[in-house]
């Protein structure tokens, strides 16, 4: 199976044409947020590629407009985003099908802070103080996750699971730190869990456990203590975790730069 | 679009219009909503055509796209693109959401990276069109690998991987090629962000 692996700066050109898809966007959003230079390229490039579509200009049938006006006089239109700090912006229109206020691979205790950290400080003058701690250690693992999305150093790259997913690490040497995420792995009975490795050659270190999956994907996870030569590895575990491997990974992802 | 172009600033001024156009389509007004129409549904039909190739099914989807600009127009915020890039992101998103669904699959095989340009219609539009005619000197100016990436992804709908697939090459390439090749458009056409 193929592997990924490059800069996620460089993703301004698929991103601009749409042609980017699943987690791997999902990170390049997140970044984008942090990024500045990439959010202007990714303006310019987008307009480019409007020019491409003006070429391509070819006139729908009468009956088209005809049915969009005659829908647009039944349809409700949305009210205007509230600017507020901690807005996502966002550069592309959401995908059909998926949630309206995060992104799909953001566990699910973070769909109560609201996507971002920085909104979550919004959201905490709306919540009662009993859900404020799980607010905030939820807030601290979503800026520990941003700020490895957003190390200029970050790479990311993803690779096929033994079992048909798809996992994806961003990796931030200068923050010592990983994020991984999959995609597409196969639930597990209860009595079994994914469990995340570092894998270095003297030794393999417990790097936590993966959440079940949601939406076919599981939220990231966040795992320090990087060190040269590191590889990262999953392995299937009995509920709970292991302190060392005891199956077979279904992956190994090698973090050489 | 914000593009310097060799005629005389008419083009500028029309985008601004399309702005302005966009924030009245927000507050209601279904005359502006046909002004904008009127633009842009060409392009966007003619992108979701390439995309979808289908005849009836682009027309479907050129209704939800303008459906949604109608629908979403209070989101349109001219600090971050034109008009008419919201506009076709959403045409195009659009298109490729119904080109990936999974229903589609089956159709894939049939739609190929030609830019419907070849088609006689398209054609007659096109030399008219002296937009049409900058855009493709430009993208004449592009390498072989950047030019078929960048029209498969957008054209075609296809993700990079599934261009790096079709011309067999490696994805990072791809992606780079990709990059550079709009660069390359970018400073072409002088559109400038």
């Amino acid at each position: 199976m193929r592997l990924r692996r490059h800069d996620l700066h460089t993703l301004t050109g698929v991103y601009a044409l749409d042609a980017v898809d699943g987690t791997e966007r999902d990170l390049f959003e997140h970044h984008l947020r942090r990024c500045r230079p990439c959010g202007n390229e990714v303006r310019g490039l987008a307009e480019t590629a409007t020019e491409l579509a003006m070429a391509a200009a070819l006139p729908p049938p009468p009956r088209v407009k005809e049915r969009v006006l005659a829908a647009t006089a039944v349809t409700r239109q949305l009210p205007p985003a509230v600017d507020r700090p901690g807005r996502i912006q966002r550069w592309m229109p959401r995908r059909a099908g998926r949630p309206a206020v995060r992104p799909s691979w953001t566990p699910r205790l973070a769909a109560a802070v609201a996507v971002v950290s920085l909104a979550v400080a919004v959201v905490l003058g709306a919540v009662g103080l009993r859900a404020r701690q799980a607010l905030d250690s939820a807030r601290a693992q979503d800026q520990a996750i941003a700020a490895v999305l957003a190390a200029p150093d970050a790479r990311i790259m993803s690779r096929a699971t033994t079992d048909g997913g798809t996992a994806t690490v961003v990796v931030s040497r200068a923050e010592g730190k990983v994020v991984f995420t999959t995609a597409g792995l196969p639930r597990l009975p209860a009595s079994k869990v994914y469990e995340l490795w570092l894998m270095g050659p003297p030794k393999i270190r417990r790097a936590g456990l993966l959440p079940a999956p949601a939406a076919g994907r599981t939220a990231p996870v966040l795992a320090s203590g990087l060190a040269a030569g590191d590889s990262v590895g999953v392995t299937v575990e009995p509920a709970g975790g292991t302190s060392r491997p005891t199956t077979a990974p279904i992956v190994v992802m090698a973090l050489r730069a | 679009m914000r593009a310097a172009r060799s005629g005389p600033g008419l083009e500028e001024g029309r985008d601004q219009g399309l702005d302005e156009l966009l924030g009245r389509v927000a507050r209601g007004d279904q005359h502006a909503f046909e002004a904008v129409y009127d633009r842009l549904a060409g392009p966007a039909y003619g992108l979701i055509r390439n995309v979808v190739r289908d005849p009836a099914q682009s027309e479907e989807v050129t209704q939800e796209a303008l459906l949604e600009v109608w629908r979403a127009a209070s989101r349109f915020d001219p600090a971050r693109g034109s008009a008419a890039t919201w506009v076709m992101t959403i045409a195009h998103r659009r298109a490729v959401d119904r080109v990936r669904s999974a229903a589609a699959a089956a159709e894939r095989e049939h739609r190929s990276a030609q830019p419907l340009a070849a088609d006689d219609e398209v054609a007659e539009t096109a030399v008219a069109n002296l937009d049409a005619e900058r855009v493709r000197r430009c993208l004449g100016g592009l390498t072989e690998l950047q030019r078929e990436s960048i029209t498969l992804a957008y054209y075609g709908g296809y993700t990079y991987p599934e261009v790096a697939g079709l011309l067999h090459t490696a994805l990072g390439t791809v992606k780079t090629r990709i990059r550079d090749g709009l660069i390359r458009l970018r400073d072409c056409m002088g559109v400038s962000w």
